[in-house]
Formats: structure tokens, sequence, C-alpha cells
């Protein structure tokens, strides 16, 4: 059995591509139903979000994975093959677990640490369960980075800092008023990019809205729009002394706003604070605005420097979130491993049991006339023999189970015992481990490298 | 029971200690889990120190509010009791970051001036103190100070914080103080608390220098600086409430009341002159 990942996102595809290979909700159970009925499917969930399609699976280990899923892409959405295959990205073993839990935890996001992704893997995971796509590894693996996905978000600030420009001018509102609720805001010019600003504050508790703009019906469009009021350009002054937060963008070639002007609408504002947004360029409002007191100026390049210092921070936060991936790769590479440590010490005591029934029942029958208290006792004595000599391995097992590498002593527990039906005593699941991480592969590829080396050194040095 | 007030006073410091730590870590990490259990270390050192207090008081059968000694822890207990009432109204843990520390360094403070050698206050001295009148003045204006110490700290945190958002500076720091009008706001509150207080404080020592019939009580150097001190923290809700000045002017005066408080309750108790020698 492997993990397979087969996936497009917007750092591979364009949207044209995205949009051909999405899977909406309502055709989820369709295409998992279509997926999991090909016997190399065992289980499958479909992460579709508009920045990207990803296919986890777990596919039968004799079988190209990422293949059988790609047949089903270009079949299901009826795609050439080749034109497909460039923007897909694959990954198998512990490659898709690290790519699952960096999904998750928003690193692989068009904007790092956003917190969307979170909801939408759940939801992914949520279609696969309830259509019985998911089993026994997927439930374990995807409830797994939910909590990955809360750790990073608990232990780090990686959705803290705002990386746009209209989060970062809420952000720098709440730093001068705390709480945006009740406060009025003035937006002068009926641009697009202080709508938008103005949308952001208002969703965040702004009260009322003002606006000015040359043409006044332009202003009385724009304001509906917020249930505001328009206000004429000339009186721009007095309602200032009202307003806790202005937003300009106008077409202005000059400044609007200047120091002289706003110096005397501050004298009616009791010391209250105003926070002002230039987002116009040519700037409408005079930078020396900032030297008078309770003003706090930013304009869009302040505005910028404080979105890549935002950025930059997360990026350090990512790091930090990449340790913490780390650590869950570890914890359920060792589930992993001891998944198979309990059907493995049962069937050796199984088989153990078997060996010791039927070696009694031959031992009794060339004894014969044996008393009933002597049936118990050599039935009491072979037990016990055996249960001395399968205790210690088995605790031993168990116990190297959640170490590193703790697979190999399962795998070796097996064969030595001749646990698996083939004559060789190998078992059929040898491999499952070493396959679901992507072992058997790397140990192959490290064989056929390290056999390609010699045979590179027979032809350069013999 | 002298020496059950003396270890409670060394609980309430380790507790403090630990609780400057626990503060200090939420301040720095972020971690809101931690500034509950500063605010728990907090409360419990709170106890402790009122019950060294009670049990001092009960030792040595005398309110405790003359030495130096007694000045400070008074000042330490005061700080933290205002913060209690701080962290009530505006739910900000920030300021426990300034004020245990501050509280804990008075208690400090407090210890090693236990081992200076006190003044033997004489007769006159003593039949001065012996009223209720004197109790409630060193307590009211305790408390008070405290209340400007927290202005004070809120005015100096909104300085801090205007020039990070003058400077355009998205910084950690930035990040970590609380916005300006709350900052504002607990400044404005908390003088507007202590300064009615001081003023009870005030009056019911020149009522007992009244009463006592003291020669010139207004030339002495305590009297006056408290003078100044009122007129600093009054001027600052003046100018607040009747002229709008702005938050940085207002947050400037704060901070000189705070030094005015600093310079009555340390340099004007040393000078030689004038009757209030009982906190040395």
């Amino acid at each position: 059995m492997h993990l397979t990942l087969v996936g497009l996102s917007h750092k591979t595809a364009p949207v044209e591509i995205r949009e051909k290979l999405t899977f909406p909700a309502h055709r989820q159970e369709e295409a998992l139903s279509l997926l999991l009925a090909t016997p190399d499917v065992a289980e499958a969930v479909l992460l579709s979000t508009c920045n990207r399609t990803e296919i986890y699976a777990v596919t039968a280990a004799e079988v190209d994975g990422p293949g059988a899923i790609i047949d089903f892409l270009v079949d299901y959405h009826d795609l050439d093959r080749h034109e497909l295959v460039r923007y897909l990205y694959f990954s198998q073993g512990e490659a898709v677990i690290r790519r699952l839990f960096r999904v998750v935890s928003s690193l692989d996001s068009m904007v790092i640490g956003e917190a969307q992704i979170l909801g939408q893997v759940k939801e992914a995971y949520e279609h696969a369960f309830a259509n019985d796509a998911s089993g026994r590894i997927f439930n374990k693996l995807f409830r797994q980075s939910f909590e990955v996905g809360k750790r990073v978000r608990s232990e780090t600030d990686i959705g803290e800092n705002a990386v746009s420009i209209s989060y970062a001018a809420v952000e720098l509102a709440k730093k001068v008023f705390d709480t945006l609720e009740g406060r009025t805001i003035l937006i002068l010019g009926a641009g697009k990019m202080s709508e938008l600003t103005a949308k952001h504050l208002v969703g965040n508790g702004v009260r009322s809205v003002l606006v000015a703009n040359r043409t006044f019906e332009r202003a009385e469009e724009l304001a509906a729009r917020f249930c505001g009021s328009a206000i004429r350009y000339d009186e721009l002054f007095e309602w200032i002394r009202d307003a806790d937060i202005v937003i300009s963008s106008t077409a202005a070639t000059r400044y609007v706003v200047t120091k002289d002007k706003l110096a005397r609408a501050m004298r009616g504002r009791k010391g209250s604070p105003l926070f002002m947004i230039d987002i116009a360029v040519p700037r409408d409002i005079d930078p020396d605005v900032n030297e008078l007191d309770d003003v706090f100026l930013y304009d869009i390049d302040d505005l910028n420097g404080v979105v890549e210092t935002n950025l930059e921070e997360r990026m350090r936060e990512a790091r930090r979130a990449e340790e913490i991936i780390a650590e869950e790769i570890v914890a359920f590479e060792r589930w992993l491993e001891s998944m198979e440590v309990v059907p493995t010490v049962a069937a050796m005591r199984a088989k153990a049991e078997q060996i010791r029934s039927n070696e009694l029942e031959k031992a009794i029958k060339r004894l014969g006339g044996l008393s009933e208290k002597e049936l118990k006792t050599v039935d009491a004595l072979t037990a016990s023999i055996v249960n001395k000599m399968l205790h210690g391995p088995t605790a031993r097992l168990k116990q190297t189970a959640g170490e590193k590498e703790g697979y190999a002593y399962v795998e070796a527990a097996r064969f030595l015992y001749g646990l698996d039906a083939n004559p060789e005593g190998k078992s059929p699941h040898t491999g499952l481990i070493k396959s679901l991480l992507g072992k058997a592969e790397k140990a192959a590829e490290r064989a056929a490298e390290k056999a390609s080396k010699k045979e590179m050194g027979d032809t350069i040095g013999c | 029971m002298e020496q059950a007030a003396l270890v409670n006073y060394w609980f309430g410091m380790a507790l403090y200690m630990v609780a400057t730590v626990l503060y200090a870590y939420h301040f720095v990490a972020k971690r809101p889990l931690f500034s509950w259990y500063a605010s728990f270390a907090t409360g419990a050192g709170f106890i402790a120190h009122t019950a060294s207090i009670v049990l001092h008081g009960l030792a040595t059968s005398e309110i405790p509010i003359t030495g130096a000694f007694n000045s400070l822890s008074l000042t330490a207990w005061a700080l933290v009791l205002i913060y209690f009432v701080v962290e009530h109204l505006v739910k900000l843990k920030l300021y426990g970051v300034v004020l245990v520390p501050a509280a804990l360094i008075s208690m400090a403070a407090g210890q090693i001036s236990l081992r200076a050698t006190g003044v033997e206050l004489p007769a006159e001295a003593l039949a001065q103190l012996d009223s209720w009148r004197v109790t409630m003045h060193v307590v009211l204006i305790m408390v008070a100070n405290a209340g400007f110490a927290v202005g004070a700290a809120a005015s100096a945190v909104y300085l801090i914080q205007g020039v990070q958002l003058k400077r355009h500076k998205s910084s950690g720091l930035m990040k970590r103080l609380p916005s300006l009008t709350q900052t504002q706001v607990l400044a404005r509150r908390a003088i507007m608390l202590a300064l009615p207080v001081y003023t009870a404080g005030i009056l019911l020592g020149i009522i007992r220098a009244i009463e006592f019939r003291l020669d010139y009580w207004w030339l002495d150097p305590r009297v006056m600086m408290s003078g100044v001190v009122w007129a600093i923290f009054a001027s600052y809700l003046l100018l607040h409430y009747r002229r709008g000045a702005s938050g940085r002017l207002l947050a400037r005066l704060a901070l000189a009341g705070l030094v005015a408080v600093v310079i009555l309750a340390v340099f004007a108790r040393t000078l030689p002159t004038g009757f209030h020698i009982f906190g040395l």
C-alpha cells in the first residue's frame, strides 16, 4: 500500500486549468465512488478549493499510484493526459504526510497563514468519511492533520499580522482606537481602493460613514452602499472634527488636506486621535500633518511597508511551523509503525497455541491412561512454557514498536515465526509500512544507485 | 506575631517575584495563560502582604504608617491594589508588567531600609501622630500616589505607542502595547480617581496641622511639594475637559506629575526643615 498524492495548485497551474479540475461538494460522492471502484485505490480524499485540487489516496503496492489517479482525473474531467500532466505534482510516502500537514497549516497557501484552508481540508475529509472513502490510515492521518493545523495557529503567530493593505489599515486603526465599534470614517474621494478599505473597517464595527467627493452624486452613491451620508466637499474640514478615521483616494494633483487647515480642524476634537489613510497617488494629504499631535498619517508606501514587515514575520513563524510539522510527521510514522504490532503479537500467540495443542494431543495419545489431574498438569505445564517463551519477544516487540525503525522488528518477527501463508515465511504485509512511508522506494532507489555506481565503477576503474 | 508578619512579607515578595517573571514572559511570548498565572501569583502575594501589614500592626500595637519601611510597604500595597482595580476596569494585563515589579522594588527597598537606623521621634511628634486623621491622611496619600503612578505608567505607554505609530513602525513592541485610546482612558480614569483621594488626604493633614496649631505649616517642603503635585494633576484634568488638550501634552503632564510625586516622597522628606519627619 502507498500513500499517494496527485494535485495541482496556484503554484503550478493557471486558473484556466484549475477550474477544469474542480470537484464541487455535490459531485464529490460520485467522484469518490468512481475513484474507489478501481481496485488500485483503497482510501481517498478529494481536496478542491479555488487554489488547489489535490487527491490523497492509499493505493495498492503493486500499481503505479499516481498513474492510477491521473487516469481517473483524465477520465472524470475528460482532459488530455499529456496536457494535464504538465501542471500536476505527485508525492508518495512520507512526502504526502508532509504536504498535507503543510497545506493544512497554510504554509502552501497563496497567503501564508490564512485560516480558510483548515476548514476546507476538514470539509474534504468529512465528504470522504461520509462516503466510506476514508479508512484506518486516512482517519488517523487527516484527524492528526487538523491537530497540526490547530497547533500551528495556536503555537505560532502565523495568522496574526495583516498581509493586505486594507487589513493592515484595520490593524493599525485598532492600535489607535482599540475597537472600531462606534467610530466614524470619512471617505474622501469615491475610489475603489478607499471603498474596499472602508468595507473592511465597516466590517469591524465602524458605526457611521461620511463620504466627500467633488461630484456630490458619486458621494451619495458610495454613501448609500454603506448606509452612510454624503457631505459637501467644501465642508470637509468641518466634518473632519467628527471623524475618527479618514481614508483619502481622490484624483487630485495637489494636497487636499494641508497641515494648516487640519491643525485648525483638530482644535475642536478635544484631544481625540485622528487616523488618516492616504491611498491616493499622487498623495492627497500633506505628509507634514503627521507632525501634528494626535494625527497619525499612513500613505500607500507606509501601508506597504507594514504589509512587508508582517509578511516577513509570517515567514519567520512559518519556520516555527515547519518544526511542529516535523514533530507531527514523526508521531504519525510511529503510529504507522505500531499499527502492525498488535495483529503480529496475536498471530504469534495463535500460532504457538496451535503448535502447543497439536503437540499436546500427540503426547497424550502416546502416553495414554493419564488421570484427570495429570492431564491438567501437563496442559498447564505446556501453556506455561509457551507463555514464558513468548512473553519476552512480544513485550519487546510492543516496546520497540513506538521507536524509530520499529517496523523492522515487526517484519523480522513475522519472518522468524513464519506468520504468513507463503512458503518463504514472508509476510504479505511486508513492506506495507515501508511502502506507506515510501521507504521501499527509497531503499530500491538506493540499491539501484549503488548498483549503478558499481556499474560505473566497473566501467571506469576496471 | 512579628515573626509571622516578616514571613508573610517575604512570602508576598516571593510571589510578586514569580508574578513579575510570568508577566514578563506573557509580554514577550504573548501567552494569555501565563498572564492568568501571573494575576493569581499577584493576588496571592497581595493577600500575604496584607496579612503582613495587619500582623505587624498587631505586633507593634500601632498603625504601621511611620518610618521608611512602612511607607515603602504601604506604597507597594497601594500599587498592587490599584493594579487590580485597573485590571478589572480595562481588562489589560500589560500594566502588571510595570506595576508588579514596581511594587516588588518598593517592598525590597523597604526591607533594606530596615537595616538603616531610624530616627527617634520626639514626644511632641508622637502626639501629633496620635489621631485617626493622620492615619487616614497617610493611607489616602499612598493610595492616591499609586493612582498617579498608574496614570503616569499608562501615559508612558501612550507616548511609546504614539512614537511607534508616528514612525510607521510595525514592530513587535507596537503589537504588544495597547491602543492609544485605551491608554488615554486608563490614565484619565486613574488620575480622576486619585486626585479626589489626594485632595482628601491633604485636607485631613491640613486639619491636623491646624488642630495642633503648627506655625507656618504651609512652609513645610512636603506640604509645598504636595501643592505642586495637586496642581499638576488638576491641570491635567482641566486641560482635558476644558481645553481638549492633545494626548501627547497630557501624557507628558502625567509623567511630570509622577516626577513631582517621587521628589516629594524621596527628596523633600530628606530636607532638614518642616514638621514632616515621621517618614524618616
